[in-house]
């Protein structure tokens, strides 16, 4: 009798205990680790395939100087990380890549939530401005990069053109041929295709403020303004810190618009890391040193994302 | 009766079923991809293309051509690309000379052509010094065979330089007077398309061989002389002049060489440097092929002014051509007196083909020009001739000089810096 009574209580203790308890052969928790190894097998297997596998090879390929998937490489150790330190463009790229996140959470990020709030006050056509503003982001990078090439065309261009009917030539600006202005011009074609997400998330966001604090703002005389700082933004500091982890993700993957709208020039004025990578790696065909570009940028990324979101943890206690 | 029925049956479907396996034994079908001219979407180029595939598979019974539209070259990474996605074509035509060659032979992406420059009589299908010029690159190996040769110099309007009375014969002060003229006339000078690579290398290729000569030149490229030498220094110091003096407007930079080309055609830049293939650009843009004009730039010295050229296009076959045989069969046939005829007298004809044909009738007549242009021989497009290693920084220096973020001096020596890699 006593053993039947013990079976359900160490059931009952088994199934609220952490994974590291003690579990004997006939503890039933054991089949369900099982049933979910089963189930996510799949996915780590193409996980495994796609993800972990190239990461791996990756860091092998920075040790070689694979020249290309057919050809035979050699061990060269460090020497491909050497280059990288010393090659000048690689630094510079860096930083433009910095820049160009900057730029990418600032213009896309900023924008999304401007419009978000503009979109959540409007008392109608919410949905029609909704849906209106997320359409760039439907669009293609590269054909973005078509599209925004042409509206900054010297000589043709729509920007350029509008300055002058507007009797505003004084303005008019070589937006990709200036080397201080052409990361930021191809930046803002990239935000105009990224921007109409981060609006969908941060009006998700407005949702969840509890409207009740806004009454009492009213009734406690604050402004539009304090409303914003003291009550709309901290309602969306969960979201807010995934937009800004979001942009910061997306704005390091940046290539589709820098190469199609200036290939990185002029003179290297809008190469970012990326578009080095993939002149290095199917240009140049020097695998090993795009390979560590491609190590550089993953560190930099986790770095940026880890360091980030700590300090959000940090001000949040 | 029954019998010799019987019998008579026997035979035919004997006879009937030996046909339906000797069929298939002698005319296997076969598809060979071929990744052909990347002006293919214009109509009359594809009208072409489409004899040329009618004529190789008449041919070739059982054969069946599939065009794969180009998706760039190697200048872009497209072609690597391509082969390395293992669904690339089985042979393909894209931009070439050694410097771009290098990229993929090194990276083992194409098959070496030797045997069959000797084995099918290549090397007698070509100009000599154009086989000699191949066989000497690869320690002998070589890996393309050449579509045609570039022969690129000045195009102009006939009917707005003949108005204006602007000339491009004399020497170098002449052709900066010209550039003048047409500077206070308010036209741009000199349109050029340096975003995507190879228009700026056309228009500096013309400048350097102006002002170091096309021996020089060669010799440059080879890595003999350096690219620091005072003669180069020379050409590249003309080039930044034209821009501090508006002959060339650094917003060039931005443009790629397409908006560079509607640029010229709707008459708001006088010049632009660029091969024979300019012409189907042009036409395209329904530009009056009649008011066409082409000259070599103007140049001080005696041999300066002639076309600066070299492989424009080639013929590869990737190490993952699913049909290599046919493929060189395919590249034999683009080498037959035939083919090599009805392309150099069709419509779009716009290319010295790889050989001289002496017989052959220019249906555009600006040809004519170019043909006696590079009658004695063409010079050095650099693009063509350097190595890999350093096409992309040849490429950024040149964005460098227009836009003035980089001196002759320290753009050229950063190019000669990456000869050697």
């Amino acid at each position: 009798m006593a053993s039947k009574s013990a079976i359900p209580e160490r059931v009952g203790e088994a199934a609220h205990a952490p994974p590291t308890a003690v579990r004997t052969e006939d503890d039933p928790t054991r089949d369900s680790y099982g049933t979910a190894f089963a189930l996510l097998a799949p996915a780590i297997a193409l996980y495994a395939v796609f993800s972990l596998l190239p990461i791996v090879a990756t860091v092998g390929i920075s040790f070689t100087n694979s020249g290309g998937f057919n050809t035979e490489a050699q061990f060269v150790g460090l020497d491909n990380y050497v280059r990288a330190s010393e090659d000048p463009i690689v630094w510079q790229s860096l930083l433009r890549t910095f820049l160009w996140l900057f730029y990418h959470v600032v213009l896309a990020g900023g924008l999304g939530l401007v419009l978000a709030l503009a979109v959540s006050s409007l008392a109608r056509g919410k949905v029609f401005f909704r849906t209106t503003l997320f359409l760039p982001h439907l669009v293609s990078l590269a054909v973005v990069g078509v599209i925004w090439a042409n509206i900054y065309d010297p000589f043709y261009g729509l920007l350029n053109t509008l300055l002058a009917s507007l009797n505003l030539s004084h303005l008019a600006q070589g937006w990709l041929s200036d080397p201080f202005l052409v990361l930021f011009s191809v930046n803002v074609a990239s935000s105009w295709q990224g921007f109409g997400l981060y609006m969908l998330l941060f009006i998700a966001g407005l949702q969840n403020v509890d409207p009740t604090l806004y009454d009492a703002a009213e009734v406690d005389g604050a402004s539009a303004w304090q409303k914003l700082i003291h009550v709309t933004l901290p309602g969306l500091r969960e979201v807010l810190t995934f937009v800004v982890s979001l942009a910061m993700i997306n704005g390091l993957k940046g290539f589709a618009t820098v190469f199609v709208m200036t290939n990185g020039g002029p003179f290297y004025a809008s190469e970012i890391i990326t578009t080095y990578i993939y002149r290095m790696a199917f240009q140049a065909q020097d695998h090993g040193l795009a390979a560590v570009l491609c190590i550089m940028m993953s560190v930099l990324a986790i770095t940026i994302t880890v360091t980030f979101n700590r300090w959000r943890a940090r001000g949040a206690t | 009766m029954k019998t010799n029925g019987l019998m008579k049956s026997t035979a035919m479907l004997a006879a009937l079923a030996g046909a339906a396996f000797a069929v298939p034994a002698t005319v296997q079908a076969q598809n060979l991809v071929v990744w052909g001219s990347d002006l293919q979407a214009d109509p009359l180029v594809n009208e072409l293309w489409q004899e040329i595939k009618t004529r190789f598979e008449e041919a070739n019974p059982g054969v069946t051509i599939e065009y794969m539209p180009p998706t760039g070259n190697i200048s872009d990474g497209a072609v690597q690309a391509a082969i390395q996605s293992e669904a690339g074509p089985d042979v393909l035509l894209t931009n070439s000379g050694i410097g771009r060659v290098t990229i993929v032979a090194n990276a083992k992406l194409v098959q070496p052509l030797t045997a069959q420059y000797e084995e099918l009589g290549w090397k007698d299908k070509i100009y000599p010094w154009l086989y000699e010029q191949l066989s000497t690159q690869f320690n002998g190996e070589i890996y393309e065979v050449p579509d045609g040769v570039d022969a690129i110099a000045i195009w102009y309007h006939k009917d707005m330089f003949e108005e204006n009375g602007w000339s491009l014969e004399g020497g170098w002060a002449d052709f900066t007077a010209t550039l003048d003229a047409i500077k206070a006339a308010g036209v741009e000078p000199i349109a050029v398309g340096i975003r995507n690579c190879c228009n700026g290398g056309h228009l500096i290729g013309n400048f350097l061989q102006a002002a170091a000569g096309p021996q020089m030149m060669g010799e440059v490229v080879a890595g003999e002389v350096p690219w620091t030498d005072p003669a180069v220094v020379a050409g590249a110091q003309n080039l930044v002049d034209s821009v501090k003096a508006g002959h060339i407007n650094p917003q060039m930079t931005s443009l790629d060489q397409d908006a560079a080309i509607r640029l010229w055609a709707n008459k708001r830049a006088a010049i632009f440097f660029g091969g024979p293939w300019f012409i189907n650009n042009v036409r395209q843009l329904d530009y009056d092929l009649a008011n066409l004009g082409y000259a070599t730039i103007p140049s001080d010295l005696d041999d300066g002014s002639r076309p600066t050229g070299g492989v424009g296009w080639s013929w590869m076959v990737p190490v993952s051509s699913k049909q290599p045989e046919l493929a060189m069969k395919w590249i034999d046939f683009m080498l037959s007196e035939e083919i090599m005829m009805l392309r150099a007298e069709h419509q779009t004809s716009s290319q010295l083909m790889a050989r001289d044909l002496p017989d052959v009738e220019p249906v555009v007549p600006v040809m004519g020009e170019v043909f006696a242009a590079a009658a004695e021989g063409v010079g050095y497009n650099p693009s063509v001739y350097i190595p890999g290693s350093a096409l992309d920084t040849y490429y950024q220096v040149i964005g460098g000089l227009v836009g003035g973020q980089v001196s002759p001096e320290d753009g050229l020596a950063q190019i000669e810096a990456k000869m050697g890699d």
